[in-house]
């Protein structure tokens, strides 16, 4: 039996609001605060559910204006839409990779953001997609880029009385490609030991432009490397370049020893994780299918799952 | 604490409820409506022994409270049997030899019914990315994915003999237009 607690199920923004500026924990899928409850730590004495909140709701792509997701967009909805392989893949290969199937059903992106991870699989793609974040309160809405929207571990620039209702990303150009790589030690159900994401223009010349590069795993907060992007901007693709971004990025991210890996190892990762996600989006930028996966092979002898011997039966 | 009156429809039947705030629908499915298919593994999303179909989607009943049943539609193993018959899903996985010590297979049967939903006829990576979530400590997957792949043969056949009108249970031919009229593209 969960703790103790008193339930709201508001359908009106502004109750939701007040709810929340009273010190009730807003809840959409409950993937992180169900958990966290039935682990023995309590969360607040009351809960408001957030479900049923229209402003929250909205799964949109326009083309030439982008994505409008609602905060209750689920990963579910992200992994099987085409529209996000074609113009978002790093979104795909992120939101696809968060726990399981029963659990991409309920988690919101909108809950993604605000549980503040830094192991989230789904930001690292947003922020090198210029995701923008929209916060609304009673007195109206915010607009905030991702990057600055987080202030510290599990802080955000929201106020008590706001939430986040919908984050809107940019259409992609076609001369762009994304990608992001998930370390982990199992297929699923793992958190990312590291996940670097990146995101590139490349012009008929091969020149980067627009280049992002997003960590997870490696500071309080996912966060973009901005060292790295400037090293690849307005630059010639080659090995050479990207391997000096790839020692930019190690030395920018600061992630910290646990008992999943130490820091040597992730920073080791951190270097060579982003020289293979650089080649994979500049491999999508100019390819004419973005929608087909790439072989994500990070050291000699990986084996994907399509590889591994096959028992007959 | 304030408990909550929940109308759903659970395996094809109405019921009206009142449940405590604070009551998984995992607990709520055992205790209060003698649903004992539904398994305790877990209990934190891991395992998928717990998984039910909630409106046709696969989620882990110990992460959902009851009390946001309201309109919803639950469906467990106990709803996919006939009268006369079990579901081909079920048949197959006694025939492949999908059942070890049988703990998690009842949440087994209900994600191979949403694999079934989403594919037709998936392939056996598609089974293995569909499945990830349940956990089998029999280590029994093979088998399992084989139950799989045959009770789609069985369907099939079935089909070929009654022809496409054959309905089964927790199988929503529509659900691939439902979902993807969840999108608004402009």
């Amino acid at each position: 039996m969960l703790n103790d607690f008193e339930l709201f199920m508001p359908t009106d923004f502004n109750e939701a609001c007040a709810l929340k500026a009273n010190g009730a924990k807003p809840v959409a899928g409950g993937t992180d605060v169900y958990v966290n409850m039935h682990g023995g730590k309590k969360e607040a004495d009351q809960v408001v559910d957030i479900k049923n909140l229209a402003e929250l709701k909205g799964t949109s792509y326009t083309a030439g204006q982008g994505l409008v997701l609602g905060a209750l967009t689920s990963h579910r909805q992200i992994e099987e839409w085409d529209v996000i392989k074609k113009n978002y893949y790093a979104m795909f290969q992120g939101c696809s990779q968060v726990g399981s199937v029963q659990i991409r059903y309920r988690a919101t992106l909108g809950g993604n953001i605000m549980n503040g991870a830094p192991s989230a699989d789904s930001i690292g793609p947003m922020l090198v997609h210029d995701a923008v974040c929209v916060v609304k309160g009673p007195n109206g809405e915010r607009k905030i880029p991702l990057d600055k929207f987080y202030t510290g571990f599990k802080k955000f620039d929201i106020q008590p009385d706001e939430l986040l209702a919908r984050i809107e990303i940019p259409d992609t150009p076609a001369n762009a490609g994304s990608a992001y790589y998930k370390y982990m030690r199992r297929g699923a159900m793992d958190l990312a030991l590291m996940g670097v994401s990146a995101y590139v223009e490349l012009d008929e010349n091969d020149v980067m432009s627009h280049v992002r590069i997003a960590l997870t795993t490696a500071g309080p907060t996912p966060m973009r490397s901005y060292s790295a992007e400037a090293v690849l901007e307005g630059q010639k693709y080659s090995d050479e370049i990207i391997i000096a971004a790839a020692e930019a990025v190690a030395s920018e991210g600061k992630p910290r020893s646990s008992w999943r890996s130490s820091a040597e190892f992730r920073v080791r990762l951190l270097h060579d994780v982003t020289i293979m996600v650089l080649h994979e989006a500049v491999k999508r930028a100019k390819a004419e299918d973005k929608a087909q996966p790439i072989k994500q092979v990070l050291y000699k002898g990986q084996q994907g799952l399509e590889e591994r011997p096959k028992v007959q039966g | 604490m304030k408990d909550i009156v929940v109308n759903f429809t659970l395996n094809g039947r109405q019921c009206k409820k009142l449940v405590p705030a604070n009551k998984t629908l995992l607990r709520f499915l055992r205790e209060d409506m003698y649903i004992n298919s539904v398994k305790e593994g877990c209990n934190e999303g891991e395992c998928g022994a717990c998984t039910v179909l909630l409106d046709g989607h696969p989620v882990n009943s110990c992460l959902v409270l009851a009390a946001e049943l309201e309109g919803k539609t639950v469906l467990t193993v106990e709803g996919l049997t006939d009268d006369d018959r079990l579901h081909p899903i079920q048949e197959a996985f006694i025939e492949a030899g999908a059942v070890q010590c049988g703990y998690c297979t009842p949440g087994m049967i209900m994600s191979a019914v949403a694999c079934l939903n989403l594919y037709g006829h998936p392939t056996r990576e598609q089974i293995r990315k569909e499945m990830e979530g349940n956990i089998c400590r029999c280590t029994g997957y093979t088998r399992i994915a084989d139950a799989i792949l045959l009770s789609v043969e069985k369907m099939d056949a079935i089909v070929a003999e009654q022809g496409a009108d054959v309905a089964f249970r927790g199988i929503d031919k529509n659900f691939v237009e439902k979902w993807n009229a969840s999108y608004e593209v402009k």
